[in-house]
């Protein structure tokens, strides 16, 4: 991470518009055991409270980081029913990067966010339609399957 | 010179920060090996 994602211009960019970044050693206490840090690296997202919202475990390139980041940041909102903000970076997600390995999560979140705002559950079924159309090999298509029934 | 990652290093201070800036909170727990 150091070595290539890190020194990327537009992870640098993300980070400054949008995170407060600190790094600490994987055993450096009492975090390490306050996050139950078995591997490294891990990168978590934290509210402003310090309540984790999302965590990736090994190495990811700067065009799959951004995305998990983005995914992050939309989880703390959607966590906290913001559910506009978080529906804003999850479009975004699937906008500037459909490819990464993050979209079906967000695609899915998005659904739910939806239907959560406005409980209409189409919503979902809708969610679901789309996760089987692009990522049809995904576990997040599988997770959204019983919204096929609906 | 190319711009970096200004990291902090001490958490209590990144959550003043992060409520301060209304951002949220990237945590890398690394191994410098």
């Amino acid at each position: 991470m150091g070595a290539v994602t890190y020194p990327d211009e537009k992870v640098i960019e993300f980070i400054e518009k949008n995170m407060i970044p600190i790094q600490v050693l994987f055993d450096s206490q009492p975090l390490a055991a306050k996050f139950n840090i078995q591997w490294t690296p891990t990168v978590i997202t934290l509210d402003e409270e310090g309540k984790e919202h999302h965590r990736t475990i090994g190495f990811l390139s700067p065009e799959e980081f951004i995305p998990s980041l983005m995914l992050g940041v939309a989880k703390c909102h959607f966590d906290r029913e913001g559910f506009g903000k978080a529906l804003e970076m999850l479009e975004k997600i699937s906008k500037d990067y459909p490819k990464s390995d993050a979209t079906p999560e967000a695609v899915y979140v998005r659904g739910v966010a939806l239907y959560k705002s406005t409980h209409q559950a189409a919503h979902l079924k809708d969610a679901y339609k789309r996760l089987q159309s692009e990522y049809p090999s995904s576990e997040w298509t599988k997770r959204a399957q019983p919204y096929s029934l609906l | 010179m190319a711009k970096t990652i200004t990291w902090e290093k001490e958490f209590g201070q990144v959550l003043v920060q992060a409520r301060a800036q209304n951002k949220m909170v990237l945590l890398d727990f690394f191994n410098p090996l």
